[in-house]
Parts: structure tokens; C-alpha cells; sequence
């Protein structure tokens, strides 16, 4: 099952190639994903998204492609975990709590663009 | 249709980061239009970050700490540049008519049923029928309208405001304001709540008079400590406050052992249920210098001495000025 979720760094190379492979005059800046160290991400969709930045490059009036991942659900739940560690740094004590973080929904991207394409399925019916 | 908005911008060098807009739903349904609509048609006038409210003055709520009054948000909504997002753009509050089983699990709706049975209590919204997982929020781009409306911030900048309820509705009465910071005792009072079903800030019965809902001991003081605030005066709390002690309930057991509950009381030699105070309580209300020794010295005055003292006699926010809401609160037509 191979093919079934994208490698986070396989990701990344695969959205600077969509955007150069026809175009190397052509850049591409990829924000949101700065915290994340190893992730697996969907492939169905990710072959939607290469497409999507492959089609934006080919456009005559772009010159660079600005790409961000935001969170769909602006609110996202999150385990903080509060680790103790010995001399050696072996882990003592765990406490884990939780931290609910509020984000700033798509519009704050759009700038006065009215050209909006949504390709993402409704909330609920992915 | 007209509208009011108490504009976003800096006063006394505290920044409110969003506009607040106040829909009467009378004003909507006279203008035709559904709330949602008007919703969506007063966002596309201002391209700030803005929360809009939508208030049935027939209908009623309560404050975080149990205290009910009339006037309530019925739904709520964040707009920005306009725009008003699809999916977490509104949200309305669920509505419950009186029954006496209510009273079974909410000791401070004796208040609902003794001063106005006859309205429609509004709180938080169903949760079920949200798709924000846990705050009671609505987002459109900057814009954050959060806890049910009374808690309003930018994303973008980190700004935040704090507009209680209260605050709200003598925003919308032409009553006074006072505009500070929210200061330590306040940011205590706020996790003082009282157990609700679909409330403004927790969707399920959880923190009971009596109990903290923060429970962070001496960080609780300052947790909204410098939060610019916009609040009732506190003449007009008091009236609140000692009107839910006529009604029987006592703080601590049946409306919040916030602060504002427990000097009133005390001003008035009205009964506290010290004992069901938790130690978690304690710990966060001696942090500001409220002590149980203190609230044992009643000063028993009447409530006409309380209300006229209350700037003197009761905690409230800090570095705070005092507005005539028509010195802040613009008036627009649609």
C-alpha cells in the first residue's frame, strides 16, 4: 500500500515540481506546514492539489505561487504533554493536558481576489 | 434598518481589535429579511473585523456566574472584509422555555421563574448542531466572536476584547459603561460559573456554584488580566445582583462564587454558603485579597446604599473610565 499517503517530504517536492516542471522561471512558496516533522498526507487529494498548482503555473498573469495550508476546521484540539526528565534524559513524569487553538479561517488569504475556485467537499461529506 | 456598532480602534490606549454590531431581530423581521440575511448584508458595509449580534430584548439570559437578566443573543456572527464564512460564519443559540425540571440542575433559574417565566432563556448554542468541536465561536477571516458572543478577538493581531452581556445590552439601552482593563479580580470572577445546559461558555453542566472553572490557583488572576474590557457599570450590577439575592439564591450554592457576587452579598449581610466554596475557590479568590475572614463581616447595608455605593463597595476591572454608551455606540441604517 505504498501509494496510499504521500510522505511529508515527498509532498513538498512534489508541489515545487508541479509549479517549475514546465516553468523553472516560475516560484513557489509553501507556508503552514513549518511545524510538522514527519506527517503522512492523503494522496487522493494530493494529486488533486500537484494538478491544481501545475494548472495555476500554466497561467500566463501568475508569476509565483503563494501555498497555504490552513486548518478546514478553524479550531483545532490539541494534547500538550508536560514531560519531566532525569539527568539522563530519561522521562520521569508525564502530565498531558489539552489546548483547544482558535485559527483565522481562508478569507484572511484572499486579499481583494474575487476569483475563488472551491474544490473542497462540504464539512461532513468528504 | 437601523443598527448600532461600537467601532473598533483604541480608546484610553486599550485597543478593541473588532467592530461589534447589535441586530434587534423586531428591526430585522419589520426590514423583511431572515437573521442570517441581515447578517450577511450588515457585513458587507464594514470591511473591519467584525462580530455581529443579533438580540431578542424579549427573550433572556443569564451572566457566567448565574445572575439572569433580560435581553438575549440569539445568534451570532463574524464577518471580514465583508465576507462572512460558509461554514463558521453564524451560529445561533439554542432557546428554552421554562419548565420546572430545569430548576432540578439549575438552582439560579429560580430568578427565570420568579421574574419572567414567560421569555425565552437563551445561552450557548446546541452543540450538536455546531461544527466548531469545542469553543462556542464563530470565524470569518480575523474575525472571532467567541463564548457566545461576549468575547471578541483579531486572529491576526492576537487582539482581544472582553463585552459581557451586561455590557451589551446598556450598550443598546443608552445605559453607562465602563471601558479598562479586565484586571486580575474580574479575569478570577470570569471561571466562577454556575452549571448550565448549552451555556455560553460549556455546552454541558460542568462547573457548579460554588466551584472554578479555571482551577489554576494564582495564575487565574491573571489570565485575562490585560484584556481590554467593556462592562455595565457597577451601579447596574449591583441592581442585577441583589435583585437574583431577592430571589433566594445564595452565592456559592446557587449563583457563582465570583467576586461581584460575594462583595455584594456581603454589602448587604445577604447569606454566602461559605462552606460549599471549593479550597480551588479559595486559592483564586485570595489571590485577589478576598478572604473568607473579610466576607464575614457583613457591613449589612440596605440595597439602595449598596447601589449607590457600588463604585466604592464592589471589584470590578481596572484603569476603567466611565462612558455614556452614546459617547461610544454609533447608530447605522442598512
Amino acid at each position: 500500500m505504498k501509494l496510499l499517503h504521500t510522505k511529508l517530504p515527498d509532498f513538498m517536492k512534489k508541489m515545487y515540481t508541479a509549479a517549475t516542471r514546465k516553468y523553472p522561471e516560475k516560484t513557489i512558496s509553501i507556508r503552514g506546514l513549518e511545524s510538522l516533522h514527519s506527517a503522512k498526507f492523503q494522496s487522493l487529494r494530493t494529486g488533486r492539489i500537484e494538478k491544481a498548482v501545475e494548472e495555476m503555473a500554466d497561467r500566463e498573469d501568475v508569476a509565483s505561487i503563494d501555498f497555504v495550508v490552513l486548518p478546514r476546521v478553524p479550531e483545532t484540539m490539541h494534547t500538550v504533554a508536560v514531560k519531566g526528565l532525569d539527568e539522563n534524559g530519561k522521562v520521569i513524569k508525564v502530565v498531558l493536558e489539552v489546548m483547544n487553538i482558535l485559527h483565522p479561517t481562508e478569507e484572511v488569504e484572499f486579499g481583494d481576489c474575487t476569483d475563488i475556485e472551491d474544490h473542497r467537499p462540504p464539512i461532513g461529506l468528504h | 434598518m437601523k443598527y448600532l456598532m461600537f467601532p473598533e480602534g483604541k480608546i484610553d490606549g486599550k485597543m478593541i481589535p473588532v467592530n461589534v454590531i447589535f441586530l434587534n431581530v423586531k428591526d430585522i423581521e419589520a426590514a423583511g429579511m431572515t437573521q442570517d440575511e441581515a447578517i450577511h448584508e450588515v457585513a458587507k458595509r464594514h470591511m473591519e473585523p467584525t462580530a455581529i449580534n443579533v438580540f431578542d430584548m424579549d427573550a433572556c439570559t443569564t451572566t457566567s456566574d448565574g445572575i439572569c437578566i433580560e435581553g438575549a443573543i440569539v445568534r451570532m456572527g463574524a464577518s471580514d472584509r465583508g465576507r462572512v464564512n460558509p461554514d463558521f460564519g453564524i451560529l445561533p443559540m439554542y432557546g428554552f422555555d421554562f419548565t420546572e425540571e430545569r430548576l432540578e440542575t439549575e438552582r439560579h433559574l429560580i430568578q427565570w421563574k420568579k421574574l419572567f417565566p414567560e421569555r425565552r432563556l437563551f445561552r450557548g448554542p446546541d452543540p450538536s448542531k455546531k461544527i466548531i468541536p469545542i469553543h462556542n465561536v464563530v470565524i470569518s477571516g480575523r474575525a472571532s466572536n467567541n463564548n457566545s458572543a461576549t468575547e471578541m478577538m483579531n486572529i491576526i493581531t492576537m487582539d482581544e476584547v472582553l463585552y459581557p452581556i451586561l455590557g451589551q445590552l446598556e450598550s443598546q439601552r443608552g445605559g453607562d459603561l465602563l471601558v479598562g482593563w479586565t484586571g486580575e479580580t474580574m479575569s478570577v470572577g470570569i471561571g466562577m460559573t454556575v452549571a448550565e445546559q448549552f451555556g455560553r461558555v460549556f455546552p454541558h453542566p460542568q462547573f457548579k456554584a460554588g466551584q472554578t472553572a479555571h482551577n489554576s490557583g494564582d495564575y487565574a488572576k491573571t489570565l485575562k488580566q490585560w484584556i481590554p474590557c467593556i462592562v455595565a457599570d457597577k451601579k447596574t450590577m449591583a441592581k442585577y445582583i441583589i435583585r437574583a439575592l431577592d430571589c433566594g439564591c445564595v452565592p456559592g450554592r446557587d449563583i457563582g462564587c465570583s467576586p461581584l457576587n460575594l462583595c455584594t452579598a456581603c454589602a448587604l449581610g445577604a447569606e454566602i454558603d461559605f462552606d460549599n466554596i471549593a479550597d480551588s475557590s479559595w486559592a483564586e479568590l485570595n489571590s485577589v485579597g478576598i478572604t473568607r475572614e473579610a466576607l464575614e463581616k457583613p457591613l449589612n447595608l440596605s440595597p439602595a446604599e449598596v447601589i449607590a455605593r457600588a463604585d466604592e463597595l464592589l471589584p470590578g476591572i481596572e484603569d476603567a473610565k466611565k462612558y455614556k454608551a452614546s459617547e461610544l455606540i454609533r447608530e447605522y441604517e442598512l
